[in-house]
This record gives C-alpha cells, sequence and structure tokens, in this order.
C-alpha cells in the first residue's frame, strides 16, 4: 500500500480494489492491428472518469472502429499522460480526447471531414464550451460542494487505500481541485450558479441540436460523442441530488439524443457495464 | 430611463480605450448596445477601487465580472443581442467558451508571464496608475495570479515544464484565430451588420493583442497575418471609439484628449466624420481632404 506514496498525484486517477477483466477482442478491420481501451472497472469510477470512457467508446464507435476494453488496476500509470482512459493500438499509447481524434484521423478515420471550415470553427468552439462549463460544473460539484464532497467522493475516492491513506489522498485532491476552481473564479460561485451554468449550457447545446439527429447534418462528430459522455454520466450518476441531472432533463432533445446514441452505438449495454464477468463475444456488432 | 451607471475600469494606451480585455469588452459592449456608461478610468488616487476590474456601479448594486455586467446591462433594455436567433445565443456561448480557454492563457502569458514584456511594458503601466505603496506590490501579484491561472489549467502532464506549456499555449492561441478568422469571413460583424456580445467579447481579447507594443510578439505577428480580424478591429474602434489607426498626428492629439474619451453619450462616428472633423491637424492631414 505504501507504494502509492511518492506516486505523482495524477487527476481523475484512482486505482482499483478489484480488477474485472473483459476481453473483447477486436481487429481493427484496415490496418489489422488490435485496439485496446484500458480503463478502470466501473465499481471504482468516479463520474468524470465514466463520462471520458464513454466519451472515447462512442468516438471509437461512431468511426466504426471496434474496441476492446480491458480494465487494470495500474491503467493510470500506463497511461502517457496519467489520464485514463487510453488506447492502446499495436505498439502506441494515446491518451485523452484529443490525441485520440488526431491518432484515429491520422489512421484515416475522421468524423469530421464532411465539414467546411465554418463549421470546423463551430464544432471546435462547442467542443470548449462542454469543456469549459459541463466538465468544471462536474469538478465543482464532486470536489467543492460539501455535501457531495463528505458523502459520495471522500469514500469513493479514498476506498482502495487503507487508513490513513484514503483520507489523506482525499484531501490532497480536494486541495488541488479547489485551487484550480480559485484560479478560473469558480470558487466564489455557489451552487445555484453552478447550476444556472449548466443550464445556460445545456440551454445552448439543445439550441445548436434543435430538430436534428446530430449536432452537424446526418452524421455523428467528436462534438457528439463528447457531449454524449458528459450527459449520459450526468443522468445516470447518483448524487446526493437530482438536480444536475434535472436541469438536463428539462431538454427533451438532449435527453432524446442520448438515448438515441446509446441504442445505435452501445447496443445492450445500457449504463450497467460492470453486469457480467464473463467474457463478451468477438462477434459485438458495431452500427453506424 | 435607467439610473446613471458608472463603469471603473482600467485605462487605455497606444489607440486602444482601455488596455484589460475584460475592462474593453464591457466599453465595446456598452457602446454597441447604447447604454450610457460614465467611464472612470483607475488613475493615481485612493478612491478606485482595486478589486475585481471592471465595475459597475448603478446606484447601490455593485457588479464585478463582464458576464454579470452585460446580464446587468441587458435587464436594463440595453442588448446588442436583440436581434439573434437562438442558435446564435448559442453560437456566442460557444465562441465565448473558445476564446476563454484558448485565447485568454496565451493573452495572460504575453502580457503578465514573459518576463521581458511584464518588465518592459506591462509592469510599468499599471505601477503607473496604482498610488505608491500598492504599485510596488499589486502588479506583482497580478503578475502571479495569472501564472498560477495557467499553470493550473494548462500545465498537467504530458506537460512538465514552463516551457512546454508555454509552446502549447501558444500554438492553441494561433488555432483561435485562424478559426475565429474564419468564422469572421468577409462578413462586418460575426452576425451581420451590427455588432454583437460576441463582437465585444472578440474586441476585447484581440485588440490588445493587435495594438500593445511588446518586445516580444509572436501573437501579435500572428494575428497581423489574419487580415480580416485586423480590420475588424480597426472598424469597431473607429466607429465606436473615435479613434482611427492611420495616422499617428491624430493619435497624439486625441491621447492628449483622454479626459473627454470617457463619455461615452456619443452616437457612433463614421471615419469621414472624423476625417473631416481632423481636418484643421497638421500637414499630413491634408492629404486627406479632396
Amino acid at each position: 500500500m505504501w507504494r502509492y506514496l511518492g506516486e505523482r498525484d495524477l487527476s481523475n486517477a484512482w486505482s482499483a480494489g478489484k480488477v474485472k477483466e473483459r476481453i473483447v477482442q477486436f481487429k481493427k478491420w484496415v490496418m489489422g492491428l488490435s485496439v485496446r481501451t484500458i480503463t478502470r472497472p466501473k465499481a471504482f469510477q468516479k463520474p468524470g472518469h465514466l463520462c471520458l470512457h464513454l466519451l472515447q467508446m462512442a468516438f471509437l464507435q461512431m468511426c466504426n472502429l471496434p474496441v476492446r476494453v480491458v480494465c487494470r488496476a495500474n491503467a493510470e500509470y500506463m497511461s502517457p499522460s496519467g489520464k485514463v482512459p487510453f488506447i492502446h493500438v499495436g505498439n502506441q499509447v494515446v491518451s485523452e480526447l484529443g490525441p485520440i481524434v488526431q491518432f484515429v484521423k491520422a489512421k484515416g478515420h475522421s468524423l469530421s471531414d464532411g465539414l467546411d471550415e465554418v463549421q470546423k470553427a463551430e464544432m471546435k468552439a462547442y467542443m470548449e464550451l462542454v469543456n469549459n462549463m459541463l466538465l468544471t460544473a462536474e469538478l465543482y460539484l464532486q470536489w467543492c460542494d460539501d455535501v457531495t464532497v463528505e458523502e459520495i467522493t471522500h469514500p469513493r475516492y479514498g476506498s482502495p487505500y487503507p487508513w490513513p491513506l484514503n483520507r489523506i489522498l482525499a484531501y490532497q485532491k480536494q486541495w488541488e481541485i479547489r485551487r484550480k476552481m480559485k484560479a478560473i473564479g469558480w470558487a466564489g460561485k455557489s451552487l445555484e450558479q453552478v447550476l444556472e451554468d449548466v443550464d445556460q449550457c445545456c440551454q445552448a447545446l439543445s439550441q445548436r441540436l434543435g430538430t436534428q439527429p446530430y449536432f452537424f447534418n446526418k452524421q455523428p462528430t467528436e462534438l457528439d460523442a463528447l457531449v454524449f459522455g458528459h450527459l449520459f454520466t450526468i443522468l445516470t450518476t447518483q448524487l446526493t441530488t437530482d438536480e444536475l441531472s434535472e436541469k438536463v432533463k428539462n431538454y427533451g432533445n438532449l435527453t432524446a439524443f442520448c438515448r438515441r446514441i446509446e441504442q445505435q452505438y452501445f447496443e445492450g449495454h445500457d449504463k450497467d457495464n460492470s453486469g457480467t464477468a464473463a467474457p463478451r463475444s468477438a462477434k459485438r456488432s458495431l452500427l453506424r | 430611463m435607467a439610473a446613471p451607471m458608472e463603469l471603473s475600469c482600467w485605462g487605455g494606451d497606444w489607440g486602444l480605450p482601455s488596455l484589460h480585455p475584460e475592462s474593453l469588452t464591457v466599453m465595446a459592449y456598452a457602446k454597441f448596445s447604447g447604454a450610457p456608461l460614465t467611464v472612470n478610468t483607475i488613475n493615481n488616487s485612493w478612491r478606485t477601487p482595486k478589486g475585481d476590474i471592471p465595475v459597475l456601479i448603478s446606484e447601490d448594486i455593485v457588479i464585478s465580472q463582464p458576464a454579470k455586467i452585460l446580464n446587468f446591462l441587458r435587464k436594463q433594455k440595453y442588448n446588442a443581442d436583440y436581434e439573434l436567433s437562438a442558435k446564435q445565443g448559442a453560437d456566442t456561448l460557444a465562441y465565448i467558451a473558445l476564446l476563454e480557454e484558448k485565447l485568454l492563457p496565451a493573452l495572460l502569458h504575453t502580457f503578465w508571464v514573459e518576463a521581458e514584456n511584464y518588465c518592459s511594458v506591462t509592469k510599468p503601466w499599471f505601477a503607473s496608475r496604482i498610488p505608491f505603496p500598492l504599485s510596488l506590490y499589486l502588479p506583482g501579484k497580478m503578475s502571479r495570479e495569472a501564472l498560477n491561472r495557467i499553470l493550473l489549467t494548462k500545465g498537467g502532464p504530458p506537460l512538465y515544464s514552463l516551457s512546454e506549456v508555454e509552446a502549447q499555449i501558444y500554438r492553441d492561441a494561433k488555432e483561435c484565430l485562424n478559426l475565429l478568422s474564419k468564422r469572421l469571413g468577409t462578413s462586418q460583424f460575426f452576425f451581420g451588420n451590427t455588432p454583437t456580445t460576441l463582437d465585444a467579447f472578440v474586441f476585447g481579447f484581440l485588440a490588445p493583442v493587435y495594438k500593445v507594443c511588446f518586445p516580444r510578439v509572436q501573437l501579435q505577428e500572428h494575428l497581423k497575418q489574419l487580415p480580416n480580424l485586423c480590420r475588424f478591429c480597426d472598424d469597431i474602434l473607429t466607429c465606436y471609439f473615435r479613434l482611427t489607426i492611420s495616422d499617428p498626428a491624430l493619435i497624439i492629439s486625441l491621447q492628449m484628449d483622454d479626459n473627454l474619451r470617457k463619455s461615452p453619450q456619443h452616437p457612433p462616428r463614421k471615419l469621414t466624420t472624423l476625417k473631416l472633423a481632423a481636418g484643421g491637424e497638421e500637414s499630413p492631414l491634408n492629404r486627406l481632404s479632396p
């Protein structure tokens, strides 16, 4: 247990007590390489991490690339940037959505090729909006709202470690997040203001989506994967209050969007990915 | 109509009404929406507020962040976004987020962290506008806060050293400028022919980069390669802030009239009016008259 001391503190990182491996065999049909997404077992994933996992999966599946999900206890130490999940292709390891998108694009798969320059600019702007508002709001809710911190975050974050390490690491992480919030000016915000920001962001996304099936034309793009990852996590994660998910549920087209992507790209998996211990079959179909 | 409103913000130089991006954003929005603001630039006196700048004071209400100030102005019926559709409103929010995430770190770095820029330009300029004992402390504090913000938001692994972080933030900022240029295209403002909140924010962030003369200017050089963004800034300066960039003699005489510039109760002036009004000045201007 003391080996964890001295390791650099990585954001979104905690290791699992139990390792559950689900091997889904897959081959990249063009290159013949195998791509593995490496992540942490569901039981110990915090909402932020789950959303990253989902949005990576969504993105890779939208590109029609079969993915194998592997859970490892030391996932965050294997990752080049310390962030999970990451993908492992052949002998390359790539983490974080931005680099993964670039990597997949270099291999010849891109979701945003059909967009013109102005649309690409818009897409990047909306992705920043989601990162700026939704991600920060999620972090705020987990680490700066005292009730949630006491009841949910500290126990989850510290659960793999023995006492007193669980308390020390949890407080250290909390202090780090609060420092970041202070630097960007969110420390002075109350919970109501944060929820209002989330509402504004969801309203903007809802207005942009309108009645279309995806944000840009009829094809999904990186933005769809990103929005799906965040919104799905918000809708399905249990916190002390339901206010955050209520804000999202106010916008019918956003919930319909999430459901549609879930059905189309994660068929059968639903929210409960931690279900079976039996390996999934290699023939999991990937539909567009 | 509404109670008199006072805005306290940092002053300007190099042809700009203010050097501070957030103050500039609020001033531009006030011009676009026609809000009657009295602008008090911070001078060397103890009475002006030193907290979050810009600050809007209206009767007893004190509001401090640009987003909140703009909301307040909208509630007072000074709304520059009145004609925008819902989707355009959503686009505004998205582009503002893009500016804050991608361009702001590089802007802060150019002003406050880059050693040569900070020591030769930023610190003396701000220190000269802050009363004596604070002028020794406050610029340093603002510099530390800027560095802190950059490192906390952009400085995680795999970027481990300050130079790697710097390279990344300048790459991001240049990409952001390219995206803005593509979005603006050939139109006068971002949403047609009337300026809106997005134009105010873009102007607020771009104009300091464009105009302030720093020793280290990689961002400014990149911006100058995007002529539509330069034209955008110049148009707003000439039409809404009664300043022209084309004539150094005129700029000097206008800077001497700094006090007059504080009162924003003037309708937007077009460039031709300004040239005629300045016709009585020195000889370089005579070639402007027909």
